[in-house]
């Protein structure tokens, strides 16, 4: 469970993100809409405790994120926007292998996680591949594998369509699906809404780092104009 | 995760990690410039080797910046293909040329510390054109002076013929530092203050 | 272009750390010889590794083609004289005594670049230096080697939005002033994100070490190692 409290954050004299507060249940799949600079990045970013908050805070299952981040981390999986700018391994064994490593974890556990992890977006048997050889599909599923191994209960993706075709985009929102079905909770952060319209339970709607509305996806429909978003036809 | 097993779990601090990628990055970007040339009239080549060290120094400071030219370094020497011509290893290190990789890692040191003259680096904006002339010049002139020696020791060269032999380097080299200079003190605006 | 190969050759499946020592105490014992008959010792050793890795000569003349020609160059440019009699035979054979030293270590080197791949290196790196240092340089290693062709793409994308409109016909000076900029400030921005993506997941001081294991295999390496070793002390030393 994620608990935001008037949560408030600025760069310089631009307020990001300004006395946001909301909450995501275990298991809920969340949309957080909103336009270009709306503070939906900087605001996820809060949940693992990669920025400290100017005022207000973060719970992670109850512990504030900035008091134990490695919990924050663990707990909430991260797959950032153009994932491929985010790799840390040559290889998708390497790079998937890399959080479960920094967790202290022993050899045989960690093997077990990249298995599962690229298993789980069928990716299975590709751990000695180059990351930069594969197509930028199986490049957003080997990050969302490298978030998956860390055995998150949160899964957030930032963008995670951006750049990618549609069989890509079908086979990324078929593995978010699973995921889902497995109990996790799924936030995506969107300005395009088209395929998570069915899927979510629940829509929040952000605007110049606030939250202007936090409602099912039916209500949430005829308000997404109001906040520069497409609905979705 | 439960608290009890987080614990034991020592992050590295926000500050090392954007510092330690910033040197992964400059690192990096050295390897691909020791790869790139433009080819001049006459089709002599103008290398671009030094520019990764240059601003290594001028960025990073001497600590950060040492350990990024280190890293860049080291990974020729595990045998990735990043020294000049797609070279790596021990071997291409100990050759005649490898002074000058030697000279590359403290060259940044001095650079980053003349031009900041502190352990951290000050803002790239708040550099003025004549300390960075001076540190970069500086920079050279130890690339040299590790460079020469090891050149006339492998080849079994006196001092005189090794330096006569670099001779023809030293102008393109100069025209690196003035080049450099100018993209981050020349009040271009080109370069903005990222760091 | 040598770059590691897989392979099941005996130096593929020696442990990175015996290699590392390996070319290290060779490398102390090829600077030290100087008479034919250990010059001839020590081309053998080099030839020998080559062969254990699998690695023709010709890939690595190929290789270290600039290296080699400056070795050749060597000897030549060290018998010029200014002035009769225009060539001199015995600064030349100074030179070639020392440039026969370097050859055989760049066999050694393409041996061990050959066999060894890098996440290799790095985790010897991270078992052989202790504490943060060890830690740092080893994860550096990893991601330097992760970004080089990332930015090499970045530096192509570059070249080709100056060329798409034109800047071919700017100055040399402006053209590699704007090059070099373009480049650095596509550096710092990926820089910016792998901290963050390093931070989330994890990034610790303390990790699990990457898995490495000697074998009876290379203990014969060691002690010719530890032999390379006090042949040179000893000749160092002058006993």
């Amino acid at each position: 469970m994620i608990t935001v409290d008037g949560l408030t954050h600025a760069f310089g004299a631009t307020t990001a993100v300004d006395d946001v507060s909301l909450m995501i249940d275990d298991g809920e799949w969340v949309v957080l809409a909103g336009p270009n600079g709306s503070g939906k990045t900087t605001l996820v970013r809060h949940f693992t405790a990669l920025l400290e908050p100017d005022a207000g805070m973060v719970r992670v299952n109850g512990t504030p994120a900035a008091n134990d981040p490695v919990a924050a981390r663990t707990s909430v999986g991260m797959v950032f926007q153009s994932p491929r700018e985010g790799f840390v391994g040559a290889t998708v064994g390497a790079d998937v292998a890399f959080g479960p490593e920094n967790l202290g974890l022993d050899h045989d556990e960690i093997d077990r996680r990249v298995d599962d992890a690229l298993a789980a977006v069928n990716l299975d048997g590709r751990r000695d591949e180059r990351i930069d050889a594969l197509s930028g599909g199986e490049q957003a599923r080997v990050a969302i594998a490298a978030a998956v191994a860390m055995e998150p209960d949160h899964l957030v993706l930032d963008e995670p369509f951006t750049g990618l075709d549609w069989p890509a985009q079908r086979s990324v929102l078929e593995h978010l699906d699973d995921r889902y079905a497995a109990g996790m909770s799924i936030i995506v952060v969107s300005h395009d809404l088209r395929d998570l319209f069915d899927r979510a339970d629940r829509v929040i709607g952000l605007e110049a780092g606030s939250v202007r509305f936090d409602l099912s996806p039916d209500a949430a429909r005829d308000r997404l104009p109001e906040i520069d978003v497409r609905p979705p036809s | 995760m439960a608290r009890e097993e987080t614990a034991s779990i020592d992050l590295v601090d926000a500050e090392t990690v954007r510092q330690l990628s910033a040197a992964v990055m400059l690192a990096a970007l050295t390897a691909v410039l020791a790869q790139f040339s433009i080819d001049l009239p006459g089709g002599v080549p103008f290398s671009f080797q030094p520019f990764g060290v240059f601003v290594a120094g001028l960025l990073l400071g001497p600590v950060w910046g040492g350990f990024s030219i280190s890293l860049y370094v080291i990974v020729g020497l595990a045998g990735a293909p990043v020294y000049s011509n797609a070279a790596a290893g021990l071997g291409y290190v100990l050759g005649p040329t490898g002074g000058f990789l030697a000279g590359f890692v403290v060259a940044v040191v001095v650079i980053g510390a003349v031009a900041h003259r502190s352990l951290t680096p000050t803002p790239i904006s708040s550099l003025s054109v004549i300390p960075t002339a001076i540190a970069l010049l500086a920079g050279l002139v130890v690339i040299y002076l590790i460079g020469l020696p090891w050149l006339a020791t492998v080849n079994g060269w006196t001092l005189t013929r090794a330096a006569s032999f670099m001779a023809p380097f030293v102008v393109g080299d100069l025209l690196k530092t003035a080049m450099t200079t100018g993209v981050v003190a020349g009040g271009t605006g080109l370069l903005a203050d990222r760091r | 272009m040598l770059t590691y190969t897989p392979g099941s050759t005996l130096a593929h499946r020696l442990d990175p750390r015996t290699k590392l020592a390996f070319q290290f105490a060779f490398a102390l014992v090829a600077f030290t010889a100087s008479t034919a008959p250990q010059l001839f010792g020590v081309l053998v050793v080099g030839l020998g590794s080559l062969r254990l890795a699998s690695v023709s000569i010709r890939a690595v003349l190929r290789a270290y083609r600039v290296v080699i020609l400056i070795l050749v160059l060597g000897p030549v440019v060290a018998a010029v004289t200014p002035g009769p009699p225009w060539l001199r035979l015995a600064p030349a054979l100074i030179s070639l005594r020392s440039v026969a030293r370097i050859i055989p270590i760049l066999f050694v080197s393409a041996a061990f670049i050959h066999s060894t791949p890098i996440r290799e290196t790095r985790a010897a790196i991270q078992r052989t230096i202790p504490g943060r240092p060890g830690q740092l340089l080893g994860v550096g290693v990893g991601l330097t080697f992760r970004y080089v062709p990332v930015l090499r793409a970045d530096l192509r994308t570059v070249r080709d939005a100056i060329r798409a409109r034109n800047g071919d016909t700017r100055s040399l000076w402006e053209r590699s002033q704007r090059l070099t900029v373009l480049l650095v400030d596509r550096a710092l921005r990926r820089s910016d994100q792998l901290a963050v993506a390093l931070q989330a997941h994890c990034f610790a001081w303390n990790p699990t070490l990457p898995r490495l294991q000697f074998s009876r295999l290379d203990i014969p390496v060691w002690l010719l190692s530890v032999g390379f070793v006090a042949v040179a002390v000893v000749d160092l030393l002058g006993l």
